[in-house]
């Protein structure tokens, strides 16, 4: 029987703190498999939305139409850009655990928070990519109303013969005003800082979360508390008669959940008011500000945990 | 790091990172939210009012940041009820509306068309209605109109179009004309100004009992602004003020009265009297 001699092992290569490869292969791997669970067959629904609604055939002006078609559009979009943030963040880690990938990741010389951070890239990925198709789809349909009510009220307009060119161009610009504009590309920009908010608050959850559901749940409660919190505190503290308790309240709601009705300026923009460049970045600011803070929380909740 | 996330709960230190993290974005965002109101990109909270009107789904979709998709739901809501002549739903219905998207001029001018006008013109044909119930509820929907317009005023104080509407009401409907004027005249000068308010803000002013000679001096400056003001019932407006003013004959304008008949043409020589043409 011959003594087996160990051969100590080279040192091996010193892994770097942080690696942006590593975070962008779990993004992708995430986009794959967010793909494979079929997410984009949503655009069809919100297809079907926006061509329902660009032929509501109710008696209104081309300004109001196109206005209509917009707001459904948009509305629609941003619904579905927060919904499908909470769905997918909420599924990603308990599937990973279920699938065993998760073991498999971590095994490897991958930090904890690059596999958050990749995660949380991942989704971001996906409802970028989703808000760009949904907004390619409502602004062919917005282009389609507004190049027809323009030649049919252009044409109407000079058979009567009762306006001058100046009337005509000043009737035209307005329905211009609520058709497809570049700013309406901010607006899709406000939807997706909502839903990247969303998103990186959902993962703070599933890092200590028991299930899928209770993710789901808890998210979408805090999502309606977050978005009421400024609308209900007048009402409470009115009908409460300014009560200390309720005034104690509302501040702690306010500091503890985020405010999402903030990230809700699509609204404006999309009945056509101007946007106010210094505004977005400083919007942008602060959801880079919630996504590492709430990237940081899920580190701390998930960064010895013991699967 | 380690050994403070071993003798700490999680859950304390998660809290904390929270509050603090809170407690420096509040007032960040408390000033973001007035510059994004003052920019008229964000609504402001909408009234206690609407809280208490709207249905379940309704709350739940504004609560939810979908007031915008909520009032165009509820615009087709109110369709349904203009289709069924159901004015007191419809009214209920563009409340909720209004309050939703004050800013949304639209919304204002259509409630103020659909009870003003529509509400208005349904009961002066409602024949299942006694007599005296239809002129209390004719008057009772137009009042509820102008109201509506007042409100909308308060929220746009520049809206031409919400004047034009609430003009309509006043002229249509409730046949004041003095009050049909002093709204025209609301409208001279504001961003959307049709053509047309200049002169309809003098035709009203003219058969506004006491304010002849006002009328008469506003139409005649009109008039001196050159031929494209020459229209018929401009002329026709002023030719009644010379009558009833008694103005010099050698002051009145020389334009021939637009309602007489025009000369009939010369009856062609070849046509005898009988219709006989003669060859």
């Amino acid at each position: 029987m011959s003594i087996e001699q160990t051969v100590p092992r080279a040192a091996g290569k010193a892994v770097p703190l942080f690696s942006l490869g590593r975070v962008w292969t779990i993004a992708t791997s995430t986009v794959t498999q967010l793909v494979r669970m079929k997410t984009f067959y949503f655009l069809l629904a919100f297809a079907l939305v926006v061509v329902a609604v660009g032929n509501f055939n109710i008696p209104a002006t081309p300004v109001k139409e196109l206005s209509m078609i917009k707001k459904v559009s948009f509305g629609t979009m941003d619904l579905f850009a927060w919904l499908f943030a909470i769905v997918a963040t909420a599924l990603l880690i308990p599937r990973d655990i279920e699938d065993r990938t998760l073991y498999t990741i971590l095994s490897k010389p991958v930090r904890r928070i690059e596999y958050l951070f990749g995660k949380l890239t991942g989704v971001l990925v996906v409802v970028g990519t989703s808000l760009v198709a949904m907004y390619a789809i409502c602004a062919i349909m917005i282009f389609a109303r507004e190049s027809l009510y323009l030649t049919a009220e252009h044409d109407a307009m000079t058979a009567s013969g009762q306006y001058t060119g100046a009337e005509i161009q000043e009737q035209l610009d307005l329905i211009r005003q609520q058709g497809l504009r570049a700013e309406l590309g901010i607006a899709v920009l406000a939807s997706f800082f909502k839903a990247s908010v969303v998103a990186a608050v959902t993962i703070f959850i599933s890092t200590f979360a028991s299930s899928s559901l209770f993710t789901i749940i808890v998210s979408i409660l805090l999502f309606l508390i977050g978005h009421a919190h400024n609308m209900a505190a007048n009402f409470w503290l009115d009908e409460s008669g300014n009560s200390i308790f309720v005034q104690m309240l509302v501040k702690v709601i306010k500091i503890l959940i985020p405010n999402y009705q903030l990230f809700s300026f699509s609204e404006g923009i999309v009945q056509g008011e101007a946007v106010v460049s210094a505004l977005v970045w400083q919007m942008g600011g602060l959801t880079a500000g919630y996504l590492v803070v709430f990237l940081l929380l899920s580190l701390l909740v998930f960064v010895d945990k013991e699967f | 790091m380690k050994p403070l996330l071993h003798r700490v709960p999680r859950l304390i230190l998660v809290i904390l990172a929270l509050a603090l993290f809170g407690v420096v974005r509040a007032p960040v965002e408390t000033r973001l939210r007035d510059q994004l109101v003052a920019a008229n990109l964000l609504l402001p909270p909408p009234g206690q009012g609407a809280f208490e009107q709207m249905s379940q789904s309704a709350l739940m979709g504004t609560l939810g940041g979908l007031r915008s998709l909520v009032a165009t739901f509820l615009t087709l809501e109110a369709y349904d009820h203009f289709s069924t002549k159901s004015w007191d739903a419809l009214r209920q219905t563009y409340q909720i509306i209004t309050s939703l998207e004050p800013r949304d001029e639209s919304h204002w001018v259509s409630v103020i068309w659909h009870i003003g006008i529509n509400a208005t013109a349904n009961m002066e044909l409602d024949t299942k209605l006694p007599q005296f119930e239809r002129d209390r509820r004719f008057k009772e929907y137009a009042f509820q109109a102008i109201t509506l317009a007042e409100r909308g005023l308060a929220q746009l104080p520049e809206s031409a179009a919400i004047r034009l509407q609430l003009a309509e009401v006043y002229r249509e409907k409730l046949k004041d004309d003095c009050a049909t004027s002093r709204v025209y005249g609301d409208i001279i000068g504001l961003p959307g100004e049709p053509a047309y308010a200049r002169r309809f803000h003098g035709y009203f002013m003219a058969r506004c009992p006491g304010r002849e000679k006002e009328a008469y001096a506003y139409l005649m400056a009109l008039y001196r602004e050159g031929e494209r003001q020459h229209l018929p019932t401009l002329i026709k407006e002023i030719q009644k003020l010379e009558e009833k003013l008694r103005i010099p004959t050698p002051q009145r304008i020389p334009d021939a009265d637009p309602d007489r008949p025009k000369k009939a043409p010369k009856p062609r020589t070849n046509v005898l009297p009988g219709g006989i043409v003669v060859p």
